[in-house]
């Protein structure tokens, strides 16, 4: 297990975020969500830090901040040395370059109208870089054919809609892949391809991986430091292998216990 | 679903087509001089190369017809530019900041453009800057920006929370290139469904006016003075008044169903359905 | 007592379900496992006479005495919810938002004949049968205000009211949290009369269902009891299937299936899974029987 000495390339510190629902009453303000209760992380370079909660743990608010897609509303990230809570798009340049994202369903993050060429390349040219044959070369990486980029996202199949979506993530050459449930919304017989290619591109490019799941058996394939979220708070974090020997939360117990196996079944 | 033809989309073509085929016509042909003012042929009636008769200036009806779809199509399309040019932007940057001030103060003054009545608005226009086809235009444009701020908005508002939004603002977009590469192109069905249904009214207006003596000025050939011309002859001879209320009851069909059919041709829930049924060719396996 | 035989879907020109045969007998919980386009789900609507418009289908399927495919709608109508009922993957839209639980319960009971009083006693009576804690709140409460799961539960209360011979659930826990959806796989397990489970998820399958079939490409590739297909499986497919849901230690690489599933209705001539199988040959170019006795399968080099 490689070790991660230096500074850490990602690190959130009391991270907090509250949201205000519709008003409901004309004298009273909506009510208060927190969304996010006082996380801190921290991930190394070259690390595959998982994040294990299911709906409503907070793990999709925290996704956004780290991608700054969204603001805190208390509380700092650190990305490379550099604090993005609070910056304007226009100056999130540097973590847009760096740190990339694939979503959890690919039928709905990749827009019908767009040619895959398109979408392969918009990241590059969203941030003016050059674009060049770049797209046949993150088509190839991903195991589709040069062919694939004149058509549009509806004449694939799930999975290969996934590999457009991680061609598009890997196109300026990031640091940082964040994965949002990216395997949770394929085929059982296509799962394994796209865990595999996550995996074969994170050793090629020395990619850190930040992965988001509800399925604590596949955070333990990907990664190696797990944290589990609950009610907007981190309740356990550690080398996954030791959390899912021995979980120390309470929540961890049931997360763990819940999940059907086969091996357990049969 | 092979062989099911959409109805509404089908017949709403082909009255579309037959007024535009009249307009495009009116420029090069017309059986007779359609401003011809002729005492010889007063109240001409049918036949004898005029068609559908001439009217009390012993003008030909027909040719009238042809030349007042060219007048019908000018004003919508230009109305409707207008209401596209200023309602679709607003509607997205108020479908875009659904939360910000600015998307308020569109939305408050669209409400009270909305709430003033077009005919109205025309009527004061005309009053100020004379009567005539551009002022028209430009009354029953102006009248209509709100509608299309509201489509615009809602549609705005459906795209603006989906994923590969979300992925376009991670790839390094900014809100105008958002705006532009993935807004416009996934709300352009609904705008075409609602520039149909918008033209449909804008004819009805205009024919409105130009029946007030608001809209299209004399001679220029106007389905809707052709009306009020023929007002005091309804009873004796109601052709004249026939002819030019089928056009314009036909051509506001035409637009409605065409919008109609639109609206269910691109509806996406109902495209997937017919996507479903017919896979796509690409598949090389069988 | 469910008897299906030979049903085939269609679409246009496009087999959906090929022919497909199977039986269920009382208090038998059956899986039929899939992914995308395996068929799994239509087979399940034509049951119930839900295909949508432009999907037909032929074949034989009884309830019974009662035949469910190739009747008039009316006479589906009448056994849809009382002699069969069906649990969706979507607990969120297939309640009426504006119609309180309890009313929606006691309709299911008063469409099929009984007096209202009755009917509601009865509803508040399921809401606590499918474990819903403080039944009578629930009763008056509106959809909104319950959790996904709670939903489900009631989705289930209804699905029961008229007390069917037969329970068919596609993908009832899919939407769910893991957390919840044990529970309700247990709810299912114990209440269900006799099911039809349909799902994607094969560790969710061997928790439920004593006997599963292996749906891919519209056809059924392997039957038989759960442990026996899922500790020796015959097809293929079903191998390859069970390979790639076993998740290895980090660093190794995923057993994976090569390919990708076809689009419905694309799947080859013969032997549906021919294209993505490493032991097809040209004899898989003629179509396998599905053969055998209790533990079945539909393939050329079955696995030993």
């Amino acid at each position: 297990m490689p070790t991660h000495a230096g500074t850490p390339l990602i690190e959130a510190r009391d991270l907090t975020r509250v949201y205000r629902r519709p008003r409901t009453s004309l004298t009273k303000p909506g009510a208060e969500v927190h969304a996010l209760r006082d996380v801190s992380l921290t991930v190394h370079r070259g690390e595959r830090y998982g994040i294990v909660g299911e709906s409503g743990s907070g793990k999709s608010t925290l996704l956004r901040l780290l991608c700054g897609l969204d603001q805190p509303t208390g509380g700092s990230i650190r990305f490379d040395g550099q604090e993005i809570a609070g910056l304007p798009e226009r100056r999130l340049r540097f973590l847009r370059e760096n740190l990339q994202i694939v979503f959890q369903d690919p039928m709905s993050s990749l827009d019908p109208r767009m040619r895959v060429r398109d979408l392969v390349a918009e990241p590059l040219t969203a941030l003016g870089l050059p674009v060049g044959d770049r797209v046949a070369g993150l088509l190839d990486a991903v195991g589709l054919p040069a062919t694939a980029a004149d058509r549009y996202p509806h004449q694939f199949s799930g999975g290969q809609r996934q590999r457009i979506a991680i061609a598009r993530a890997l196109a300026p050459r990031p640091k940082v892949l964040v994965a949002d449930e990216p395997v949770s919304a394929l085929d059982v017989s296509v799962r394994g391809q796209i865990l595999n290619l996550l995996a074969d591109l994170a050793d090629e490019l020395g990619l850190t991986l930040v992965f988001v799941s509800h399925d604590l058996s596949v955070v333990r394939h990907v990664c190696e430091t797990v944290a589990v979220m609950s009610r907007g708070e981190i309740v356990e974090t550690g080398p996954v292998d030791d959390v899912w020997a021995a979980p120390a939360h309470a929540y961890t117990r049931t997360l763990l216990q819940a999940v059907p196996t086969l091996e357990g079944l049969l | 679903m092979k062989g099911r033809v959409n109805v509404a989309l089908l017949v709403g073509a082909v009255l579309v087509a037959l007024v535009g085929l009249a307009a495009v016509v009116s420029f090069f042909w017309t059986p007779h001089d359609p401003t011809l003012v002729d005492a010889a042929r007063k109240l001409r009636e049918p036949g004898g190369g005029y068609l559908l008769g001439a009217d009390k200036f012993g003008r030909d009806t027909f040719s009238q017809l042809m030349v007042g779809a060219r007048t019908t199509l000018y004003v919508g399309i230009v109305a409707v530019g207008i209401a596209a040019v200023l309602g679709v932007p607003l509607g997205m940057v108020a479908g875009m900041t659904p939360r910000g001030w600015l998307s308020e103060l569109i939305m408050r003054v669209n409400d009270l453009v909305f709430a003033f009545p077009a005919l109205l608005l025309a009527v004061m226009l005309g009053a100020v800057y004379g009567a005539g086809t551009l002022t028209a235009m430009i009354a029953i444009g102006v009248a209509t920006v709100p509608a299309f701020a509201r489509v615009t908005r809602a549609a705005t508002l459906q795209v603006m929370v989906t994923d590969y939004i979300l992925a376009a603002r991670a790839a390094g977009r900014r809100r105008p290139a958002i705006a532009v590469r993935h807004v416009l192109p996934n709300i352009s069905s609904m705008l075409i469904v609602q520039a149909s249904v918008s033209f449909a009214i804008a004819i009805l207006a205009e024919a409105a006016l130009s029946f007030l003596g608001f809209g299209t000025r004399p001679p220029t050939p106007s389905w809707g003075r052709m009306l009020q011309e023929s007002q005091e002859l309804l009873f004796s001879t109601p052709r004249l008044a026939l002819w030019p209320g089928l056009a314009i009851a036909l051509a506001v069909l035409g637009f409605n169903l065409l919008g109609d059919g639109l609206r269910d041709y691109l509806d996406p829930r109902l495209r997937r359905i017919r996507e479903q049924a017919e896979p796509p060719a690409n598949g090389a396996t069988r | 007592m469910l008897s299906v035989d030979g049903l085939t879907v269609r679409a246009d020109s496009a087999e959906l379900v090929h022919q497909v045969s199977f039986a269920i007998a009382p208090g038998e919980r059956v899986g039929l496992i899939g992914e995308s386009g395996s068929g799994k789900s239509l087979t399940a609507l034509s049951l119930m006479g839900l295909l949508p418009e432009g999907v037909t289908a032929s074949g034989t399927a009884r309830l019974g005495e009662r035949d469910l495919v190739g009747v008039p709608e009316s006479r589906i109508k009448d056994l849809r919810g009382r002699e069969l009922s069906m649990v969706f993957q979507e607990p969120m839209t297939a309640l009426n938002p504006l119609m309180r639980i309890g009313a929606q319960v006691a309709e299911v009971m008063t469409l099929h004949g009984r007096s209202s009083p009755e009917a509601r006693a009865r509803a508040l009576d399921l809401l606590g049968r499918v474990r819903l804690p403080d039944p009578e709140q629930i009763f008056r409460a509106y959809p909104h205000q319950l959790s996904g799961g709670q939903r489900q539960r009631v989705m289930l209360a209804i699905a029961l009211a008229n007390e069917p011979r037969l329970l068919i659930c596609d993908e009832p826990t899919t939407a769910l949290d893991v957390t919840v959806q044990k529970q309700m796989l247990e709810l299912i397990a114990e209440v269900a009369p006799a099911l039809l489970f349909i799902t994607h998820d094969l560790a969710v399958v061997a928790s439920v269902c004593e006997r599963v079939l292996v749906m891919y490409g519209g056809r059924v590739v392997e039957s038989g009891p759960i442990r026996e297909v899922f500790t020796r499986p015959r097809h293929r497919y079903t191998e390859g299937l069970l390979a790639a849901s076993k998740l290895t230690p980090r660093g190794t690489r995923l057993p994976t299936i090569q390919g990708n599933v076809p689009p419905a209705g694309h799947f080859p001539d013969g032997c549906v899974f021919r294209n993505r199988c490493p032991q097809a040959t040209t004899a898989c170019e003629q179509v396998p029987a599905l053969t055998g006795d209790g533990h079945a399968h539909a393939c050329w080099h079955p696995a030993d």
